[in-house]
């Protein structure tokens, strides 16, 4: 049985998945440090120790994400564009477009039968439509990322957010707190605002179907109903994994090809 | 001879300036590849391409220009601000688009405000936007404008004579561009896509002889020069924005499949196609050549001319992959590559937009991630 890894080193998160012939064995998600090489090592460690598997019985590992240059114990890098096409052909085959919400970029891939990538387009140099403009604004409601998904279910009047810059739509969230406005009317603003800048984007490329989205942010019940009405179709749900794994595990499963 | 174009692609004040100043001669900067510089190399003066490499910050850039704004000119502003023009004797501005229309208002603006800024000959140099007829005779009518206000500020007279020799000279220069152009499209390609940018960006600032003289040489030791491309590589052409980022071809090469074998740049091979021919009107036959060819969309009503030339591009350099860059508001490459992207990927020309800003490259990792995937999608 050969053993690959996947290390996806990413401006917020670093994961690190362990993979057997079939499935994946064990997961680790941890938050990034300042180094990506410490990372990347914790991230492995954690995953190994939870698969029971030592790096000498690992046959390849195969580094993804930002910081996938300074991962000094990979066998070979792959762009996150080419490690979420794979992963997420291989965890749901019908899958053609992909929409991958990260830390720091909002990427739209359309893969091929052969889940070859056809083409992608990313965000602009801009926080806004990333995993960091729900940080933000979370930590401006004084809530955890985790819980701004569920407040559309309980708001009736999402506000509207003037701006997508994160530093402004920062300074307006601080002004709806003043005038009293309830909180789960701001965050399913949030909510509207991420899912229209992205909806956005995925347009841009005429998306095929089905349509997935990998990614933390995937995880976001809010997000992810708002932009199927605005984009006027379902989006598959992954349940084999998490979504936000899905980069490692299509690195990982480049090491088997090697 | 390489560190000698390297220099003057990197460098503002590179030693082909400092020693042209030390000689006493006069040097006048212009911002667009549609100014003919045979006239004022005519008038024995150095004419350099304005650039906005090493500026340290933004400060005036920002406050004449304001935010929402091609960086490009701003940057040639920030430079002129900040002290790195004090070579210029003259500059010429040029509408080769809003944004640079609107560098000759800011740094008038800003001559006005700070003293030393705007250098002794300030000139806007209009450009038709068509070539119909009558617009080619407005252009006539604005070569021979520069050419009076060039005679009457610097005391000099540009006769026929020394239009026609300026002519040959640069005819030579392009000719030696097209050879260089020939090895490129050879395979394996012996000279890599950073070296030949930092050739065609030194042509745009390096006295017109020396330029020549050096890609002469340079083009003799590259007949026997061994392969140090990578095996295989993917050839690409890079298309777009205004760019004389050599960090960009670089950081695009950086990628150990990739090699970059062609250009539609106006700092690149753009404008070397045709030689110049020397008739009893130079003026006439200037025009002809500069405003003749429609290669950059600033031009009317083209688009199927340039995009044909991308064609004969991709076909003749054997091109792999197409790379439409542009700076941000940037609205004629902006659109242009949105065309270009789908016309060639049609053809089955796999195609790879980026946005971004002028300048230090800022946006490295983000752009070294699409670039990495787009090298994985076309392998």
């Amino acid at each position: 049985m050969t053993l690959t890894a996947g290390c996806d080193v990413g401006s917020l998160t670093t994961k690190a998945v362990i993979m057997d012939d079939k499935a994946v064995k064990s997961s680790a998600l941890i938050k990034s440090k300042s180094n990506p090489e410490a990372s990347a090592r914790q991230a492995m460690a954690e995953a190994m120790e939870k698969a029971g598997v030592t790096e000498s019985e690992l046959s390849n590992v195969i580094g993804t994400g930002y910081g996938r240059e300074k991962i000094p114990f990979v066998t070979d890098v792959k762009s996150e564009i080419s490690c979420h096409a794979r992963g997420a052909k291989w965890l749901l085959p019908s899958i053609k477009t992909i929409i991958d919400i990260g830390g720091q970029d909002c990427k739209i891939i359309r893969i091929d039968d052969q889940g070859e990538v056809v083409r992608f387009v990313t965000n602009d140099k801009c926080a806004s439509g990333t995993g960091r403009f729900l940080e933000v604004m979370a930590k401006a409601l004084y809530m955890d990322i985790s819980e701004l998904g569920d407040l559309n279910r309980k708001s009736n009047s999402p506000v509207t957010l003037t701006s997508t810059c994160t530093v402004w739509a920062q300074a307006d969230i601080v002004k709806f707190i003043h005038s009293g406005i309830p909180v789960e009317d701001i965050g399913a603003g949030i909510n509207l605002a991420m899912a229209k800048r992205v909806s956005t984007l995925v347009n841009s490329v005429q998306p095929e179907k089905e349509v997935c989205m990998t990614g933390g942010v995937a995880k976001n019940r809010g997000v992810t109903s708002l932009m199927e009405k605005l984009l006027g179709f379902r989006l598959k749900p992954i349940r084999r994994a998490d979504p936000q794994l899905v980069g490692a595990i299509g690195a990982a499963l480049f090491g088997r090809n090697r | 001879m390489m560190k000698q174009f390297m220099q003057a692609a990197t460098g503002l004040n590179h030693p082909g300036i400092t020693q042209w100043k030390e000689n006493g001669g006069a040097i006048v900067g212009y911002s667009c590849s549609y100014l003919p510089a045979e006239l004022i190399h005519a008038a024995g003066i150095l004419p350099i391409r304005l650039r906005g490499i090493e500026t340290t910050g933004m400060d005036m850039g920002d406050a004449y220009f304001g935010p929402y704004i091609c960086s490009y000119p701003k940057c040639i502003l920030q430079q002129a601000a900040q002290g790195g023009y004090q070579m210029l004797d003259g500059a010429v501005i040029t509408p080769g688009c809003d944004s640079m229309r609107r560098l000759f208002e800011c740094w008038r603006k800003a001559g006005e405000d700070h003293q030393g800024v705007v250098p002794g000959f300030f000139y806007y140099f209009d450009v038709p936007h068509k070539t119909v007829d009558h617009r080619m005779k407005w252009f006539v009518d604005e070569i021979d404008s520069i050419q009076k206000a060039i005679e009457t500020h610097f005391e000099v007279e540009i006769t026929v004579e020394s239009l026609h020799r300026s002519i040959a000279t640069y005819n030579q220069g392009r000719k030696l561009m097209r050879d260089l152009e020939r090895f490129r499209t050879q395979l394996p390609a012996p000279i890599s896509g950073t070296e030949a940018f930092a050739i065609s960006i030194a042509g745009t600032t390096l006295p017109r002889e020396e330029f020549n003289a050096t890609l002469s040489n340079f083009l003799e030791t590259l007949e026997n020069r061994s392969d140090k491309n990578p095996e295989n590589p993917k050839r690409l052409m890079v298309i777009g924005s205004i760019s004389d980022d050599l960090d960009l071809i670089k950081l695009i090469e950086s990628n150990e499949k990739a090699l970059v074998v062609a250009d539609n740049l106006c700092f690149g091979v753009r404008h070397d196609a045709e030689e110049i021919p020397v008739t009893d009107n130079p003026l006439e036959a200037l025009a002809q050549s500069y405003l003749g060819a429609s290669t950059c969309p600033r031009m009317f009503g083209q688009y199927k001319e340039r995009l044909a030339i991308l064609e004969k591009k991709v076909e003749s350099y054997s091109v792999d992959g197409v790379i439409l860059q542009n700076i941000r508001f940037c609205d004629l490459h902006g659109s242009e590559n949105g065309l270009f992207e789908r016309d060639l990927e049609k053809q089955g020309i796999p195609c790879l937009k980026l946005e971004r800003e002028y300048g230090p490259l800022a946006d490295t990792g983000r752009l070294k991630m699409r670039l990495d995937a787009f090298m994985e999608r076309i392998s």
